[in-house]
């Protein structure tokens, strides 16, 4: 069981790679999720193509107001930004909640999205916040919605041969706050039981201007809570309110057992602590 | 692990009879099927991809249709599969019966599935998805088919 791995030191080369190798071949990264599936015997493909030593996807920079963050930048170095940090004190914080340090000394943002694992911390931030994945291929680049990227467990958008190169986070609406809960009754490193990102902006009547809420291990894949955010809009939000509008996230979910708790656990945690994270958001600073 | 599916087939019973005791032609209403090929009375070859996500696994292995009984609309199925590159094997016995709905069909499906090595590293959750998303697939081309 052996495989070549290959560490092209340009995007043009390793797209040359991926079109070489079509099918046989298997990006990663910090090559964390790839190690866990190729250790269990899911993965045997006869190429690895590894990214980190392609300068052009490291880095974090500002962009008009916006944050762009290169898809081999660690969990680690995200969470140690004080760019990222200026932008958004809520991305640092979940990216400082991913499992161990040593994981996130290794796993990269875009490893952790082309893996779509839904119980994944990062992908509901970046929904919340209106991120995009910038995915490039023979043809160029394409734009793709972090919330039109996840298709079911483990499967993502992306085409073959593309591959993500950097996640880009719009500038944000002056006065929007953000927060990530994540429900773990195990160990502090597990994965969650449920988590909740949420982004909302008050306007200057008190009522809510924009909102935009996401839920992790709710369900094949992250996704957003648009009955919660459709509920929420234009009210002044009141404990009553907020309770009403996490009581929507039935419908937006679709949570199935496994050792982490029974789907009905987890509709009623889903709810609880999308109800704490908006209440969160709303309380006096 | 038992699986029970329901599908409304828009046909009536002695079509969707036909059509799914002929297992080559419900094979191609399986998605990810590759050719079926007869080996024995009743018995057949064949190979069936199901992929997730970057995870491919190739079930190649026989098929048999091991009861009938067409005046109470009931058959059974067994199947035994293995992916040779992953490691692992799958063994289903699927009890079918159609029921008359009008001028539908209803197909009921209880299916006993083992799952043995690699393949039971995605747990019960994951094959369960996937193992609807294949009946659902499969009782929709049934109801294009007979249209």
């Amino acid at each position: 069981m052996t495989y070549d791995y290959h560490e092209p030191e340009s995007v043009a080369e390793a797209l040359d790679l991926l079109a070489r190798h079509g099918e046989d071949a298997h990006v990663v990264a910090g090559a964390t999720a790839f190690t866990l599936l190729w250790r269990q015997g899911l993965l045997r493909p006869g190429h690895v193509v590894g990214l980190r030593r392609i300068a052009a996807l490291g880095g974090i920079s500002g962009s008009s107001g916006g944050l762009v963050i290169g898809a081999t930048v660690t969990h680690r170095a995200i969470e140690h930004s004080a760019e990222v940090e200026r932008f958004c004190p809520a991305i640092t914080r979940t990216f400082a909640s991913v499992a161990t340090v040593r994981v996130r000394n290794q796993a990269t943002l875009g490893g952790n999205l082309a893996h779509a694992d839904p119980a994944q911390d990062p992908p509901p931030m970046l929904m919340a916040l209106g991120a995009e994945v910038v995915a490039t291929s023979t043809h160029g680049d394409r734009v793709i919605a972090v919330d039109d990227l996840f298709v079911d467990v483990l499967t993502t958008s992306l085409r073959a041969g593309e591959i993500i190169t950097s996640v880009r986070f719009p500038a944000l609406a002056p006065g929007t706050r953000a927060t990530y809960l994540k429900f773990l009754p195990q160990t502090a490193d597990d994965y969650a039981t449920v988590s909740v990102a949420a982004a909302l902006r008050l306007g200057d009547d008190g009522a809510v201007a924009d909102v935009r809420v996401a839920l992790g291990a709710a369900g094949p894949t992250p996704r957003r809570a648009r009955s919660v955010e459709g509920a929420l809009r234009g009210v002044r939000p009141d404990a009553k309110r907020i309770a009403d509008a996490a009581a929507c996230v039935d419908a937006d979910i679709d949570p199935f057992d496994d050792m982490r708790g029974s789907a009905a656990y987890k509709r009623d945690m889903a709810r609880l602590w999308t109800e704490r994270a908006l209440a969160s958001l709303v309380e006096a600073p | 692990m038992k699986l029970k599916h329901t599908a409304l087939v828009r046909a009536p019973r002695e079509k969707v009879w036909k059509l799914v005791t002929d297992v080559p032609a419900a094979a191609r209403c399986v998605p990810g099927v590759a050719a079926v090929t007869p080996s024995g009375a009743g018995k057949y070859k064949g190979s069936l991809l199901v992929q997730l996500g970057p995870v491919r696994l190739v079930l190649d292995g026989d098929v048999a249709l091991t009861s009938t009984d067409e005046a109470a609309g009931k058959a059974s199925i067994r199947a035994d599969a293995k992916d040779t590159r992953l490691g692992g094997t799958v063994r289903a016995t699927m009890d079918l019966a159609l029921v008359d709905k009008g001028e539908d069909t209803e197909l009921r499906i209880t299916s006993d599935v083992q799952i043995a090595g690699r393949i039971g590293e995605f747990g019960q959750p994951v094959i369960q998805r996937k193992a609807d998303q294949l009946m659902t697939q499969f009782a929709e081309c049934l109801a294009r088919t007979l249209a």
